[in-house]
């Protein structure tokens, strides 16, 4: 159910990373939550904020802005969790992805997403499933089976442990 | 349609298990008669269910195979090696034809047809039909089946009976159901080609039928066709005129009237009449016949089938419900109202029935593991040509089905390695003075809140000084390690250890007992060793009741709630916080005695709010001891464990998280873990130095 479906569906929620706008298919997106308190699990990488209950369940929250090369996501009043699902291995799992703010759920014909600039971006190209054009600004439509899948966790890690070195 | 496919290939799964296990109990009382009542009553069903579904390869299969089970019943047949030998092969081959009905891989296809092609034979033997066709005289096979007497059956159908749907060659085919037969076709009535009209039937038959039959069951035979044919049925002798010696050139003889051939058959008849016998067999399959409808009442009031992913939604729900209880406890304290109290209370009660039912559902006898290591006894010491017989006690003990699921492999290979390397040849046994018959003992028992399994077998043994020295060959310990008994036991389970001198098709597949190990952790098990030397060895696992519930001490580090499993729990202390810090050897004194720590608050990168006063908790593993330090104690809890998820595969010191009362998530501390984790840093440091 992953790329062909993205391009038939034609809704997407946008969040907010600091200063960037990013967007992810709706289809994807079960709610969108208010902070609950999250337990933090030992030794775990940084961007792995920690658990929460989500009825009864356990979610793992990932702060997207560390996955995003931010600092920190400091809570506000408008930070939030957009519970996901992804396909991780042949398998659908559910995350929660902390982000700054929620923007909008924007409507749109699939050919109004553009092809992702091959140069010039400071995201890896994997991660970038098209761009939109919204106003005046650029929106980036995330591959959130690229971006939270558990190689690119480790590999995070692997970065991080050799940065401590 | 698929649904109802589903259903049948659930029942029929279900119905090959059964065949296993009482094909079993036949392997072990070859005479009883009840088993191969049931093994034929179990082929039955099956042909019916897989023809009415359209697996034709299956009921084709199993058609063979029930008419065995048939002649064996009735007793044309004796339980011979040969016999079992095709059943377990047939069993196997059935399980083979669920997954590839059509038989698209060869081997399977080959396999099938040589099945079918050593029923077939194995039948010949018996049949009498056939046995005439060869005019042998097999005089075992003459004796079984003259207690029959025969009957002379003419059925002449009316020429249009065919347009009323009948088909008349099923007609002759159920006949030859009730016993032998001998089919003569009467062709007088064919008219010329030009004027046949292929939908009428211009042939007659003149059936001679001989088996534990009545005029009556012949007459069933025709029930539906009777106003549309000429039938006469007489019977002709008390005895099987069949297998006699020139029956079938008299039978053959059209011209001759039935009167004139009762006459000349008459000097073939060399042998009496035992009617009673007859009536015997008939009796006992009445009866048969009327337990088996009992029972099948029985079992549908008292049981259902229900899809296992059902069972799993209901225990979640059930342990969201212990949670959610645990939340409404909290809250009516606060708001202290005595009509909510009392409510919630009632609730509680309620909830904690539900849970202990629920549990209980998901417990099945272990049992149903049983069957296959009675099976693989067998099969193996067939072929490691050792004579061993398969115990089990407190098969009825019940474990979670996730439990149960998980054991079966470290089990089976426990098993191989008891057969391969554990019991010695027939000789080498009665040299030793022990009985040639070797034994493997499967016992099965509650303690407290866990399952202990003992796998004993009375083979040679292990030698703790051998063990020794195959540890230092392969570097695992030291040469001048000193280690007690139950630690060289405990090196078995290493990984790179495995004992087996040479790698045998039996229990040299690779895997040691590392992974046997490994796979009983997995399901919170813990496993050891006990043997002494020629008197045998025995495997011990201690297996918790269920995975979704632990018992644990709740402790608080910081913010963050941990739940520790009871079971690991020795002692609880309180200590200073300068006797962790700046320690050069990381011991604590407690009790008079020196304890190692691990200080959580560094091993869990946790540094705000460190207090003054700490609680200890000393966990053991095995006789390990190390005390963990945790900022406060909460009490005892009963957690319902949760997964963590994928994500936090790596974390290992942790197993699982579970949700408090106050919608708070607690992580479920691995003291195993954390304990081994220590030890390899030790290690590790000390090697660095």
């Amino acid at each position: 159910m992953s790329i062909e479906n993205l391009n038939v569906s034609n809704s997407y929620l946008s969040f907010k990373l600091e200063n960037e706008t990013f967007a992810v298919t709706v289809e994807r997106v079960h709610e969108i939550l208010e902070i609950p308190t999250v337990t933090k699990v030992p030794k775990s990488p940084d961007f792995m904020t920690g658990v929460i209950n989500l009825r009864g369940n356990v979610l793992p929250v990932i702060d997207t802005r560390i996955k995003f090369g931010l600092a920190k996501t400091d809570f506000t009043i408008d930070s939030c969790i957009i519970v996901l699902s992804i396909m991780m291995e042949n398998e659908q799992i559910t995350i929660g992805a902390l982000v700054d703010s929620v923007q909008e759920v924007l409507e749109l014909s699939s050919e109004k997403i553009l092809p992702s600039p091959a140069l010039g971006s400071k995201y890896k190209a994997e991660f970038i499933q098209g761009m939109i054009k919204n106003d005046e600004d650029f929106i980036m439509v995330l591959n959130i089976d690229e971006v939270f899948s558990i190689n690119e966790l480790h590999q995070m890690k692997e970065n991080t442990s050799e940065t401590i070195i | 349609m698929d649904r109802f496919k589903a259903v049948f290939f659930e029942e029929a799964t279900t119905l090959i298990n059964e065949l296993e296990r009482v094909s079993l109990l036949l392997h072990n009382n070859p005479s009883d008669s009840s088993i191969t009542e049931q093994i034929f009553r179990i082929m039955h069903t099956l042909k019916g269910n897989s023809t009415m579904f359209g697996f034709y390869r299956i009921g084709d299969f199993t058609h063979h195979f029930e008419t065995l089970y048939d002649y064996i019943r009735e007793g044309k047949m004796s339980v011979t090696d040969n016999v079992l030998n095709i059943t377990f092969a047939s069993v196997d081959h059935l399980r083979v034809l669920l997954t590839d009905v059509e038989l698209e891989n060869s081997v399977h296809k080959i396999n099938h047809e040589n099945l079918i092609r050593g029923l077939i034979e194995v039948l010949n033997g018996t049949s009498g039909e056939e046995s005439i066709k060869n005019n042998s005289s097999d005089h075992k096979i003459e004796n079984k089946v003259s207690d029959s007497p025969t009957y002379w059956v003419k059925f002449v159908p009316e020429k249009g009976l065919v347009r009323k749907g009948t088909n008349v060659l099923f007609l002759l085919d159920d006949l030859s159901q009730l016993g032998a037969t001998y089919t003569v076709s009467n062709t007088e009535r064919l008219p010329d080609f030009k004027k046949l009209d292929p939908a009428e039937i211009y042939l007659s038959w003149e059936i001679y039928v001989s088996g534990s039959v009545t005029e009556n069951s012949i007459l069933d035979v025709f029930m539906f066709v009777e106003e549309d044919c000429e039938l006469e049925i007489r019977k002709i002798s008390e005895t099987n005129l069949l297998d006699q010696d020139g029956f079938s050139t008299i039978a053959r003889d059209v011209s001759l009237s039935i009167d004139d051939k009762i006459l000349k058959f008459g000097g073939l008849v060399k042998k009496s009449s035992s009617k009673s016998r007859i009536e015997e067999v008939r009796n006992k399959m009445e009866k048969a016949n009327e337990r088996s409808i009992i029972t099948s009442k029985d079992n549908s009031i008292s049981s259902i089938r229900v899809a296992s992913e059902k069972l799993d939604e209901l225990m979640s729900l059930v342990s969201e419900l212990v949670t959610t209880q645990a939340r409404l406890n909290l809250v009516s304290e606060q708001i202290a109202s005595s009509e909510l109290i009392s409510i919630s209370e009632n609730i509680e009660k309620i909830t904690r029935q539900l849970r202990d039912n629920t549990f209980s559902i998901c417990l099945i006898p272990i049992e149903n593991l049983l069957v296959r290591f009675q099976r693989l006894v067998r099969d193996l010491s067939t072929q490691l040509n050792k004579d061993v017989v398969f115990v089990s006690e407190g098969a009825d003990t019940e474990l979670d089905k996730n439990i149960i699921e998980n054991l079966a492999d470290p089990l089976m290979h426990i098993f191989r390695n008891s057969l391969d390397h554990g019991i010695e040849s027939g000789e080498e046994r009665v040299k030793k003075g022990k009985p040639a018959q070797g034994k493997i003992l499967l016992k099965a028992f509650y303690s407290g809140n866990s399952v202990i399994i003992q796998i004993r077998d009375d083979g040679k043994g292990i030698d703790p000084e051998m063990i020794r020295q195959k540890a230092i060959s392969k570097g695992l310990i030291t040469a001048d390690q000193n280690l007690d008994r139950r630690q060289i036991f405990d090196l078995i389970f290493l990984p790179g250890f495995s004992t087996a001198e040479k790698v045998t098709e039996v229990s040299g597949r690779g895997v040691g007992m590392d992974v046997v190990k490994r796979q009983i952790t997995e399901i919170r098990g813990e496993v050891e060793v006990e043997s002494v030397l020629n008197e045998g060895t025995t495997i011990n696992i201690k297996l918790p009741l269920t995975l979704s519930i632990i018992d644990g001490l709740l402790v608080k580090i910081n913010a963050t709630h941990f739940v520790i499993p009871l079971g690991n729990v020795d002692k609880c202390f309180e200590a200073n916080h300068e006797e962790f810090v700046d320690k050069i050897n990381d011991l604590i004194i407690l009790d008079g005695e020196q304890v190692p720590f691990i200080y959580l608050r560094d091993e869990f990168d946790i540094k705000e709010n460190c207090p003054q006063l700490h609680q200890v908790v000393v966990v053991k593993q095995d006789d390990r001891r190390v005390a963990l330090s945790v900022d406060t104690i909460i009490g005892e809890y009963q957690a319902v464990l949760k997964p963590l998820g994928r994500l936090y595969k790596s974390v290992d010191v942790i197993s699982g998280a579970t949700i408090l009362g106050n919608g708070e998530v607690a992580l479920v501390v691995d003291p195993n873990r954390i304990i081994k984790e220590y030890i390899f840093n030790q290690i590790h440091n000390e090697v660095l130095q």
